[in-house]
């Protein structure tokens, strides 16, 4: 019985053995398996181990580790679906949208000091435009644009690293370059764009930007986009940015294992949503004590601060190269269009790969770069210096009526500021009954619809991208003075709007 | 749901960020060069170790594994983030094993890469005939590589190593 067993079990063996070598490689195999015992069952274990985990990982299903961050029940996702009510593909309009529509002027023909509007076809005085030195009526511009239309054509058809780049855009490089004295400069194609693609150029993830919060909404964007921690000091308030400096400073000091990170201040010379000016000299000192970047954005008072019109750091007596970046607009007081950088040649030089703007968009059209270029010859002449008199004469006189009517209307704006925003005062509003937000820009559309039927002037009410702004400022109209216009319609104008405001105010009392 | 919100609002802004163009620092791996070139790799460091004169047969094959497992450990799991890109650092902290396919695990390259450590340890072990010391240096390396890659250790940060900064947005 026993020998049976034991030639059954070896002839089954056998069997297998053949079996096994008849398979190619096999021989192999075995010959290592036997090698491998050196009589050590433990090594033989470990071995055997790590080629099953092989072979158990092979045959792995393949899954995402990160695929639902919230997992619903059965029960939650029913609930949800029942709560889902589908929006209208198209919402009807608010009366604030629909006023928006109504009342927006058309400008029909080119675009001056006395633009036509389509809504009476009558000539309107415009206060509207950021054409501060009047150079969209400057002949000598025009008679050079169109001379660059004649040689280049419209477009330059190219990215600037590709063939977008002609010999007018290095020159008006070397210009801004030359004229604010910083080492570098590098121009982009939209003046939006500029300062969102600097801030991301340099501030990544894990990055620290310090803003004030009274910025515009390209800071903004920018400072969002970079992905960047953003912390939000009070508008204009240096004590608060202290503050916020010494905070970060103190939570870097606490967390000594963390690497160190590309910090920046951020903040605008002239605010576009509030007329007033940035303290360069007391930032510039915080950014020197807690050794920040600076980038400001001088898209307004570039062109127009200062004596010869170098912008804030020519006003504060700052050399240009003490600020780390200066963006700016060429599609504001140059009257032109895109937007520019300066600062040293590293940090122009990192842009022309980095800058996602500069990268991806097609360079400016040669003739819009050459009436930039002509813009910044005429501000370092004579007739640049008497243009920029003619500005700051305009804005006091206008300014100077706006104070005789501080119980209706309140001015962010500071004394030689061409952006004024005109407001209604809270305690006004309380009077008046104004409750909402829509409210108080509806009263305002009614003075800005009264200037322009009554005293034929154009002005407009400062508008937003509300949904988008975090910090919104209060509705105001933002008046644009030109250094072209005349002291007497100036004026005019400033006391056709003093009466709208008044009487605006007395027809809701 | 304001909880929930927050928690999809930062996945989803980092996971766009990351899936908004093809990661070419990771993207490579799944070609099929790169893995014939894991191969011949192997095969040269081999061939160099082994012309060094008068070196053993033991040594030359345990220098080819903790060469192989060292280099890979290096680069697969100890060098973070992408070099060259456009997404604002959204792959900052992320080891190039956690990068490939996009955090998929068992996909066909990480099988092939996880399998080469395994069997060049077991060749290893075999030619260098079972010397002990031998035996328990390449097998350490290995462990350690195989350890890395496991998916329990996705985004796992053991021993400060790789550790990641936290933000510190309010």
């Amino acid at each position: 019985m026993d020998n049976l067993l034991i030639s059954a079990i070896n002839s089954t063996l056998a069997t297998v053995v053949r079996g096994v070598q008849v398979v190619p490689g096999s021989a192999i195999a075995i010959d290592y398996i036997k090698n491998s015992y050196q009589n050590d069952p433990f090594r033989v274990v470990l071995e055997l181990g790590l080629a099953i985990y092989a072979v158990k990982y092979m045959l792995s299903k393949k899954y995402r580790i990160d695929q639902n961050p919230v997992q619903l029940t059965e029960k939650e996702i029913d609930e949800l679906v029942a709560e889902w009510q589908p929006e209208a593909l198209v919402q009807p309009l608010s009366d604030i949208q629909r006023m928006e529509l109504e009342k927006t002027q058309v400008i029909v023909g080119a675009q001056g000091l006395k633009p036509k509007v389509l809504s009476t076809g009558k000539n309107l005085l415009n206060f509207a435009s950021l054409n501060y030195l009047g150079y969209i009526t400057n002949e000598d511009i025009k008679k050079k644009a169109i001379e660059t239309l004649h040689k280049y054509g419209v477009g330059s058809c190219g990215p600037p690293g590709f063939y977008g780049t002609l010999d007018v855009h290095i020159d008006l490089e070397k210009d801004i370059a030359r004229y604010l004295g910083t080492e570098s400069a590098i121009i982009y194609a939209q003046g939006f764009s500029t300062i969102a693609s600097v801030i991301s150029a340099f501030s990544k993830r894990g990055d620290i930007i310090v803003v004030d919060d009274g910025s515009n909404f390209a800071i903004l964007k920018g400072t969002q986009i970079s992905r960047s921690n953003i912390k939000w000091f009070k508008h204009n308030d240096m004590a608060d940015l202290e503050r916020v400096l010494e905070s970060i400073r103190l939570e870097t000091l606490a967390h000594k294992k963390r690497p160190l990170t590309r910090r920046f201040i951020v903040t605008e010379g002239l605010f576009q949503n509030y007329g007033d000016i940035a303290p360069l000299d007391k930032i510039m000192e915080l950014k020197h004590k807690y050794k920040y970047r600076v980038i400001l954005d001088e898209s307004n008072s570039f062109g127009l601060l200062g004596k010869t019109g170098r912008g804030l750091t020519e006003m504060y007596n700052i050399p240009a190269k003490d600020v780390d970046m200066i963006v700016g607009s060429m599609a504001n007081t140059l009257s032109a269009a895109g937007g520019f950088c300066a600062g040293s040649k590293e940090v122009v030089e990192h842009q022309r790969l980095s800058g996602q703007a500069f990268v991806f968009s097609a360079s400016i059209p040669a003739m819009l770069a050459v009436c930039a270029s002509e813009a910044i010859k005429i501000l370092g002449t004579k007739q640049g210096e008497k243009l920029l008199k003619g500005l700051q004469d305009n804005a006091a006189v206008f300014r100077n009526v706006m104070l005789g009517a501080s119980q209706w209307i309140e001015m962010s704006s500071v004394a030689g500021s061409p952006i004024l925003h005109l407001r209604f005062p809270n305690s006004a509003l309380v009077g008046l009954g104004v409750r909402t937000r829509d409210e108080e820009r509806m009263l305002l559309q009614e003075i800005v619809d009264e200037v322009a039927s009554k005293n034929g002037v154009l002005i407009t009410r400062a508008k937003y991208v509300e949904s988008q702004e975090l910090h919104l400022p209060r509705p105001s109209i933002r008046i644009s003075i030109c250094a072209m216009h005349t002291k007497a319609e100036v004026e005019k104008t400033a006391q056709a709007i003093k009466a709208a405001f008044g009487k605006v105010m007395s027809s809701r009392k | 749901m304001t909880k929930l919100a927050s928690v999809y609002k930062t996945d989803y802004v980092q996971a766009l960020d990351q899936h908004s163009q093809t990661n070419l620092n990771s993207s490579w791996v799944n070609d099929k060069g790169a893995w014939m070139t894991n191969i011949i790799l192997i095969c040269f460091l081999k061939f160099m170790f082994g012309i060094i004169p008068g070196i053993t047969s033991e040594l030359s094959w345990t220098l080819t594994t903790l060469t192989y497992n060292i280099g890979s450990y290096i680069m697969f799991h100890a060098v973070t983030g992408v070099p060259f890109e456009f997404t604002q650092g959204a792959y900052d902290g992320i080891t190039l094993w956690e990068q490939i396919d996009g955090g998929v695990q068992f996909t066909a390259t990480r099988k092939y890469l996880t399998t080469v450590p395994i069997v060049l340890f077991l060749l290893s072990t075999h030619y260098t005939h079972y010397a002990p010391f031998a035996f328990f240096v390449n097998l350490v390396a290995t462990v350690i590589n195989l350890i890395a890659k496991l998916p329990a250790m996705h985004q796992v940060r053991l021993f400060d190593i790789n550790q990641k900064v936290e933000g510190t947005t309010d």
